[in-house]
C-alpha cells in the first residue's frame, strides 16, 4: 500500500471520533489528533484497536505512543503492513 | 509553583464490551496491573470503570510530567500504578448536582493510587460517580492545597467544552484567590496556564469528555 493509500483508510478510521470533517478531510503527515482534529485523548486507544482491524496487523505498546501524529500513524501502519 | 494533573471520563461515553476486550485493556494495563483488580476491588467497581480509573489516573500523571518535559509521548502502559487503594464503603451514587467544587478529598469516598513513570513517583486521588471519573494527580499525598471542580454541561461540542472549562475555572481560581484580573493563555508547549494581574503565571489543570469538565490547581492563601 501506498502512504497515500494508507491516509486514505486512515480517514475512515478516524472519522467516527471527530466532528472537524472539514479538517479531517485536509489532514496531512504533520496533523496532530488531538490538537488539530480535537479528538479526545480517550478515544486513541479505540483508533489503535480500529486500525490493527483494518489493515490485520498488531499494534505493540512501544510504537503506540507514535499514532497521535498523522505521518506517524502511516509509519507504523506502513512498517506493520510490510511486515505482514 | 508546584501545579496537579487532572483527567475526566464521562461513563456515557465508554463502549463496555470494547473495554473488557483483552485486546483493548492490555493497550491501558500492564499485566501487573490487571492483578490489582482484586477480590476488594471487583466487589466495589466494575471491570470497565477500573480500566478507565487506571487510563484517568495515566493521564493525569502525563499532563503533569509534560509540564517537565514537554516532548513527552503519552503511552499508557508505561505508566504504572503501583499501589490502589478503595475507599472504606464506598457506595456508587450519582451526580446529582449541576457542578462540584471541593479542596482536596476529606470526606469524600476517594481512589488512591501510588504511580510512577521512570524515576517519577505520583499520587493519585480519584472519585467516581456513576456518570464519571475524575482524577487529580500530585507530587506528594498532601492534597489539602488541591483546589478541584466538576461540572456538567449539556454543550458536548470540542471547542465550546474548553471554552466552558476555561470559565469555570477562572470564575472558581477568582472565587478563592481574589485576583482580580485573571487571563486563561497556554505556554510555548500548549500547556494552561492562568496569567494573574501581576503577570505571574499560574498552572492549572483541565479536562473535558462528552458532558463534564473540569478543572484542578495548587493554592494556599498562607
Amino acid at each position: 500500500m501506498t502512504r497515500h493509500e494508507i491516509l486514505d483508510e486512515l480517514k475512515k478510521v478516524i472519522a467516527p471520533y471527530t466532528t472537524n470533517k472539514e479538517m479531517l478531510a485536509g489532514i496531512d503527515d504533520q496533523t496532530d489528533l488531538i490538537r488539530d482534529l480535537k479528538i479526545n485523548s480517550a478515544n486513541l486507544v479505540d483508533i489503535i484497536i480500529d486500525a490493527e482491524a483494518k489493515y490485520d496487523i498488531e499494534i505493540d505498546y512501544d510504537v503506540a505512543d507514535k499514532m497521535m501524529i498523522v505521518g506517524s500513524c502511516i509509519d507504523v501502519i506502513s512498517e506493520k503492513v510490510n511486515e505482514k | 509553583m508546584i501545579s496537579t494533573g487532572n483527567d475526566i471520563v464521562s461513563l456515557n461515553a465508554i463502549n463496555i464490551t470494547r473495554t473488557n476486550d483483552p485486546k483493548f485493556y492490555s493497550k491501558i494495563l500492564s499485566t501487573p496491573e490487571s492483578k490489582l483488580y482484586n477480590k476488594q476491588v471487583t466487589a466495589t467497581i466494575p471491570f470497565e470503570n477500573f480500566v478507565w480509573l487506571l487510563w484517568s489516573i495515566k493521564e493525569s500523571a502525563y499532563k503533569y510530567l509534560q509540564r517537565l518535559t514537554p516532548d513527552l509521548l503519552f503511552t499508557p502502559v508505561k505508566f504504572e500504578v503501583i499501589q490502589f487503594q478503595t475507599p472504606n464503603a464506598y457506595q456508587p451514587i450519582g451526580f446529582d448536582a449541576n457542578q462540584l467544587t471541593g479542596v482536596g478529598f476529606e470526606g469524600l469516598s476517594a481512589f488512591k493510587a501510588v504511580i510512577t513513570f521512570g524515576a517519577d513517583t505520583l499520587y493519585a486521588c480519584s472519585i467516581i460517580y456513576n456518570e464519571l471519573i475524575c482524577t487529580i494527580v500530585h507530587t506528594n499525598e498532601d492534597f489539602s492545597n488541591t483546589h478541584w471542580g466538576i461540572k456538567f454541561i449539556e454543550d458536548e461540542e470540542y471547542s465550546n467544552q474548553s471554552s466552558a472549562v476555561r470559565e469555570f475555572l477562572i470564575e472558581n481560581l477568582q472565587k478563592i484567590s481574589g485576583f482580580d484580573k485573571v487571563a486563561f493563555s497556554k505556554d510555548q508547549h500548549n500547556i494552561p496556564v492562568i496569567i494573574t494581574g501581576n503577570s505571574k503565571t499560574f498552572p492549572v489543570s483541565l479536562s473535558h469528555h462528552e458532558h463534564f469538565i473540569a478543572y484542578s490547581f495548587q493554592y494556599s492563601s498562607i
